[in-house]
């Protein structure tokens, strides 16, 4: 059952309905479906919390994954890490729960497309100067683009563009990749190894969503660090 | 490997609204739901620190309260062992002094008692003795007891020499009657024999008097103007009461030496 044809390289190209620009394609029905499930499941869950020392085993989950996410913003960034947890937050359970529903035959990861990740690192992109200028204020935040001398303002711009692209490549090349060489295995030797290939596909879809959210952690530390901050803190690399 | 356009912006509008619902459905309640637990937590670590402090208080006073009791232990020990041993001695000076009032009552006890079982075997012994030589005197010399008693009686009234004959002589004439006191009836002509022996030996105008007194035991007396002549079974009875009680005496020291010796053990 494949959605995706083994000669297509993302699921924009499978479309379902198109009027002028007005196109729904296999990115945008799975992506709705992820949302469903995360916006449905989090009502179901959340509808009878209980903050005893007995819980339901949903809720017990749901703590595990919120707890590990936010003792990671806060081993990045340690100051107001809940301010930005919303944003980080969503990003990973969108990006893992797509990358995990990928063991589902006929299911295509959003993160497999192109459009899909550039939106995400676009929105990481966009992120980062308002988390920054709001911690900063908008001269502080500037000034960081011209240090440490003024003609390293363009190595800054290209920085930053770079890293989202990045972003975006790295998530798309590691999701389709994935998929394509399923496709491939399937074809070649339907037994077994697609099976190793799928549990190996469920640890690279968990590392690519973590590794994506702490990225962005840094990103937004380090915008959000001052300059003195930085320069006493040194904790932060960035790694593009 | 192009990019859509209206994908893209549709993509972004949906990671959007995608966080709005997860921050109104998820993070925000599950959130505060970890933060209560937490606190909930914090509290009872809160008071279970208190609580520790508490028995950590508690445990030093009570440890405190046991230095002071075992500093006073040996003193207690000395004083309820003085106090055990004066009352002991107490109950033992008591013990003692009822054993003694318990062992004087004994004796006085054992003391009547003796007297009457002498008084009694003094009586059934003279009894027995006089109804024993009277049947011994009749079955080999056929004699009778009482004539005997009377003559013996005459026989020592005879043998008195002349000193001892004047203390019945004087009363008898200056006309003192002459008692004669015997346990049994003296048969008449017993009776004319020693009327004919008083007669001659002390003064023809004599009076005589005869009388039956069972307090002479088994025997017969005379008795004028407090001069006295007399046989009885009383001298033997007394030889037997004094036997008697010596016996007794031995048996009764052998008895308490043996007690003694048994309490020593």
């Amino acid at each position: 059952m494949e959605v995706v044809g083994i000669d297509q390289i993302s699921p924009d190209q499978v479309i379902f309905f198109a009027w002028h620009f007005v196109t729904i394609n296999a990115t945008l029905v799975y992506t709705w479906l992820i949302m469903a499930l995360l916006v449905f499941g989090s009502i179901a869950i959340t509808r009878n919390l209980s903050s005893d020392r007995t819980m339901s085993r949903w809720q017990n989950l749901l703590e595990v994954i919120i707890g590990t996410i936010r003792s990671e913003i806060r081993e990045i960034v340690r100051e107001g890490a809940d301010s930005y947890f919303p944003f980080i937050g969503t990003l990973f359970l969108f990006i893992f729960l797509s990358n995990l529903l990928t063991f589902i035959p006929g299911y295509v990861a959003p993160t497999s497309s192109l459009t899909t990740t550039t939106a995400l690192a676009i929105v990481v992109f966009f992120a980062v100067p308002i988390y920054g200028i709001s911690k900063q204020g908008v001269t502080e935040y500037l000034k960081e683009y011209f240090r440490p001398v003024f003609f390293f303002f363009p190595f800054h711009v290209m920085g930053e563009i770079s890293r989202t692209l990045a972003l975006a490549v790295r998530l798309f090349g590691n999701m389709m990749s994935h998929e394509k060489v399923i496709a491939i295995l399937l074809a070649v030797t339907p037994l077994f190894f697609p099976v190793v290939m799928q549990v190996l596909g469920l640890l690279i879809g968990l590392i690519q969503a973590y590794i994506f959210v702490v990225l962005t952690m840094v990103y937004i530390a380090s915008a959000t660090q001052t300059h003195e901050d930085a320069e006493h803190k040194p904790k932060v690399q960035q790694t593009t | 490997m192009h990019i859509d356009w209206f994908i893209f912006f549709s993509q972004i509008v949906n990671l959007l609204i995608l966080m709005f619902l997860l921050k109104k459905f998820l993070f925000g309640r599950i959130i505060g739901a970890m933060d209560a637990r937490e606190a909930k937590i914090g509290a009872v670590f809160t008071e279970a620190e208190k609580s520790r402090q508490e028995a950590q208080a508690a445990a030093e006073n009570h440890r405190s309260r046991l230095r002071e009791l075992e500093a006073g232990y040996e003193q207690m020990l000395i004083k309820a062992r003085q106090d055990a041993e004066a009352y002991q001695e107490q109950l033992l000076e008591k013990a003692r002094e009822e054993v003694d009032f318990l062992k004087a009552r004994w004796m006085e006890a054992l003391r009547s008692e003796r007297a009457n079982f002498l008084q009694e075997l003094r009586r059934l012994a003279g009894n027995q003795i006089y109804a024993v030589s009277r049947r011994v005197l009749k079955d080999l010399a056929g004699l009778n007891l009482e004539e005997r008693i009377v003559e013996v009686l005459m026989e020592r009234i005879e043998a008195m020499d002349a000193e001892e004959r004047k203390k019945f002589q004087k009363p008898a004439e200056t006309g003192g009657s002459v008692m004669i006191s015997c346990a049994f009836e003296i048969p008449p002509a017993t009776q004319t024999r020693l009327n004919d022996v008083l007669h001659r030996f002390f003064s023809e105008s004599i009076a005589i008097v005869y009388e039956r007194s069972d307090d002479i035991l088994s025997g017969c007396e005379l008795r004028l103007n407090g001069h006295k002549v007399a046989w009885s079974v009383k001298d033997y009875l007394d030889s037997l009461e004094e036997r008697f009680y010596s016996a007794l005496y031995e048996e009764t020291q052998e008895w308490k030496q043996v007690k003694e010796g048994v309490d020593h053990e």
